[in-house]
């Protein structure tokens, strides 16, 4: 366990020294060991070997050690950075032995010289030079409101292969019980005083996990167990002073240690108890850097996220020029990854189902955006046997920052490309702040006389289409149901719904956050995966340049997405995301039924996966008629076709 | 030998005609051979090289491009990549109507380098890789035209300038409103 992921731990990249500032340290050198036989199991699995016959003695010494640090309250930061700075521990998975060298420092007062026993085990790091100065890092110092923070959170510490290549220097540990592991100074030095002041809860899988040896992530109270006394116990120097040691961090646990600060960030913050969030903020931002790839981007927009929810940091307000911005955004979004290309695709083939037939034809896009789902339709549409339908499209779309009229812009240039294929085509425009505010005649509603323009020769048919766009109308009660109604005024054959698949609207804000912090994490691998083979037309086109700027504006876009969901509340929380169960009851609810998208979509949607997904990792799924694309197991977009339910199916449920 | 550019085609059937020619008739003179070769040329015959040239692969069909002046135009012929394309896609090609709007869109030849080439390679990449024998889909995916036109026609809407692009466009009346 320990010892595995010591030997595993060089996977961390080249982090170059400044990084990894923690101020004032004790570090303690991975070790490699002996298990020996009989130890304790419990322990054992957090990484400390203690034989079961030295149990009753090692807490003892706990116990003990404990006592010396509390009743030197007066003196505290002098004396523990004395054990923090000046003394050289070892192993302190080897409970006992480091218990005793602990006691032994506490009972004597500090040597000069490292007094602590050197068990055998590679230790070569005495060997290594002074590392050249480093600044120190601010951050500690000024995180934490002492009288408030007890929590701490330790990171691991490189493998003898990494110190030799970042030559660091032993640094006296009063480093944690836990070997390879780093605490963050002044929060534990906090962590001593406060611990009898205040006892904070933390998620319980952090301190319990026993997943692969990984040890605690945030500290309970003292007393609760062992490792956790442990680690309170063990204090950290006082605030950081001159030359720091850099400490380099063994990614993967500091990626489970990451995902559990997260969640006891989260915590606190449902709980309402803000300075502890606000350290355990900082906390993930500092392991956020010893990830690398995915995970220490999707811990950055989290990170982000819950800062600004703590200090209510409400993102601009500028509804319009968010629009545009997020258009731009969504461009890079579509290009870089096929969740939007699938969305469009299965839609436009159930749209081109349901049209069959028709001479007249009549689509309203409920987000016009770019409208780059239409020019595919269109062509499907233009190629059918039989010939091109007449083809009218009413865009909707929020307001322009510089009242340009970009829904004219794009009917433009759709225009341009209907003529190009020599499709008959029409377009309007609305804007409007909100769906809710469309009527049923201005989308041309032809009821019994009603606003539309042709009602002379064939009936229009007419399909709804909504990309990612109905979970919005959530924020406000009610809009969603009048919306609803709006579209059953129209009549439409069918009505195409692409929605992320994910619930981010229920529950309490640990439960959002959760859910949004794996839906998220899945995503950004995805992108990572893809990032490499873009898409078969733009293969041939696009430089790497431009398949990076993609991905990074696509995690931009994600990153917007998170913010809103983690940190706004009531009306502005716009990302209200629902899974395809949740929608198919509100559907049905409000009087539609299922279409079933049929196998031609799918076998449609598997091949474009196969064309223009980087790496096998998507999965097209076919559930309950619906088709979702996900990245391995997760789903992650659902595309759903609904139709008005005959008068007396309106109950029925779905099939 | 020779110093047509056939000689550096050697998938040409006409080489193969030519060396067959050869190894059948070996008591023959050389003069007699020369006349005879010197009488027939592929060049001179446009059509049976659009005939041959269509059957080749895409790859092919670019180094052939690269062969001679003649060559060069009859590989841009959009013909020769409708060819190509129909081969390839599930259910052969479409009628008339499909080729108008492909030639609308950019052409079988783009449509080719952009879709249906990359799509034939990663296919083929995949058949010979072991991983995808589980995923029964893999099998039985093939590209249909329909589409391989439509990721075209996404590529030429791409390219729209604008409504500035084109005056020749507003010439007919739009309703846009």
């Amino acid at each position: 366990m320990k010892r595995e992921h010591q030997e595993s731990g060089g996977g961390v990249g080249g982090y170059p020294a400044a990084e990894m500032m923690l101020s004032g340290k004790g570090k303690m050198t991975g070790m490699e060991e002996e298990h020996d036989g009989g130890v304790d199991e419990l322990l054992a699995a957090l990484g400390y070997k203690v034989r079961s016959s030295d149990m009753a003695d090692v807490a003892l010494k706990l116990e003990q050690l404990e006592m010396a640090m509390g009743s030197s309250a007066a003196q505290d930061d002098a004396f523990l950075s004395h054990l923090a700075s000046d003394t050289v521990h070892y192993n302190p998975s080897d409970l006992s032995t480091w218990l005793e060298s602990m006691l032994s420092e506490l009972n004597a007062p500090p040597p000069p010289l490292p007094s602590a026993p050197i068990p055998k085990h590679q230790s070569n790091q005495l060997d290594l030079p002074p590392p050249p100065p480093v600044p120190a890092a601010a951050a500690p110092a000024s995180i934490l409101d002492p009288a408030e923070c007890s929590t701490v959170t330790t990171v691991d510490l490189p493998t003898p292969r990494r110190q030799s290549e970042y030559d660091l220097k032993p640094i006296p540990s009063a480093a944690t019980a836990a070997p390879g592991r780093v605490v963050y100074g002044p929060e534990a030095t906090v962590e001593l005083n406060a611990r009898d002041r205040k006892r904070m809860r933390t998620s319980s899988s952090s301190s319990s996990s026993s997943r692969g040896g990984i040890g605690v992530g945030v500290v309970r109270g003292m007393g609760s167990s062992m490792p956790s006394a442990t680690e309170a116990s063990s204090m950290a120097a006082g605030p950081a002073a001159g030359a720091l040691p850099v400490v380099v961090v063994d990614s993967q646990e500091a990626g489970i240690r990451l995902v559990h600060t997260l969640m006891a960030c989260a915590e606190a913050v449902q709980q309402e108890n803000l300075k502890a969030a606000d350290a355990l903020v900082k906390q993930i931002s500092v392991l956020a850097t010893s990830q690398g790839g995915a995970m220490r981007k999707v811990a950055g927009y989290f990170a982000e996220a819950l800062a600004r929810r703590i200090y209510r940091v409400h993102p601009q307000q500028d509804c319009a020029l968010d629009s545009a911005f997020s258009d731009i955004l969504q461009m890079h979004f579509y290009e870089s990854c096929p969740y939007l290309k699938f969305a469009h695709f299965t839609a436009n083939q159930a749209i081109l189902e349901a049209f069959a037939g028709c001479r007249r034809v009549h689509v309203i896009d409920f987000g016009m955006r770019q409208g780059m789902q239409w020019p595919a339709l269109m062509q499907a549409l233009a190629l059918r046997p039989g010939g091109p339908p007449s083809f009218r499209l009413t865009g909707i779309g929020p307001p322009q920052p510089d009242n340009t009229d970009a829904l004219q812009q794009v009917g433009w240039k759709l225009a341009q490309f209907a003529d190009t294929i020599h499709v008959d085509f029409q377009y309007r425009g609305y804007v409007a702040n909100s769906l809710a505010d469309l009527e049923p005649c201005m989308l041309g509603a032809d009821a019994a006389g009603g606003c539309s323009s042709g009602g002379d020769e064939e009936p229009e048919a007419v399909a709804v289409n909504s990309v990612l766009e109905l979970h919005r109308l959530l924020a406000r009660p009610g809009a969603l149901e009048k919306v609803l109604g709006t579209v059953r005024a129209v009549r439409p054959r069918i009505v195409t719904a692409v929605e992320q698949e994910a619930n981010h609207n229920a529950g309490s804000f640990l439960e959002r956050f959760t859910e949004a912090l794996h839906y998220y994490s899945t995503m950004f691998d995805s992108l990572e995966g893809g990032c490499t083979a873009t898409g078969a037309a733009a293969a041939a086109e696009v430089a790497t340049g431009g398949g990076q700027q993609d991905r990074v504006m696509s995690e931009v876009y994600l990153g917007r997405q998170i913010c809103n969901v983690v940190a706004c509340e009531g009306a502005e929380r716009t990302e209200r995301h629902e899974t395809l169960g949740q929608w198919r009851g509100r559907m049905t609810r409000a009087g539609f039924e299922p279409v079933h998208l049929g196998s031609n979509a799918f076998k449609q949607a598997s091949m474009l996966l196969a064309l223009f997904a980087g790496g096998d990792g998507y999965r097209v799924e076919e559930k309950d008629g619906c088709l979702t694309l996900g990245w391995h197991t997760r789903p992650l977009i659902a595309t759903s076709a609904w139709r008005v339910a005959a008068a007396g199916d309106a109950l029925s449920a779905a099939r | 030998m020779y110093r047509r550019s056939l000689f550096f085609f050697p998938s040409s059937p006409h080489t193969h005609r030519r060396k067959m020619g050869a190894a059948m008739f070996p008591l023959e003179g050389e003069e007699e051979e020369e006349e005879r070769r010197s009488r027939f040329s592929i060049n001179d015959n446009v059509d049976l090289l659009v005939e041959i040239l269509g059957r080749l692969d895409g790859r092919s069909l670019g180094v052939a491009a690269c062969v001679c002046r003649l060559w060069s135009s009859v590989c841009r012929r959009d013909s020769v990549w409708e060819a190509l394309c129909n081969r390839h896609v599930a259910g052969g090609g479409g009628g008339p109507g499909t080729r108008s709007v492909v030639a609308a869109l950019g052409g079988y030849r783009r449509l080719y380098r952009l879709c249906v080439g990359p799509a034939l390679d990663r296919l083929a990449g995949w058949r010979g890789r072991a991983e995808w024998a589980s995923a029964a889909t893999a099998a039985h995916l093939s590209l249909s035209l329909s589409l391989s036109v439509s990721l075209l026609s996404i590529d030429c809407y791409e390219r729209l300038d604008g409504p500035q692009a084109s005056l020749l466009f507003l010439c007919k009346p739009v309703n846009v409103s």
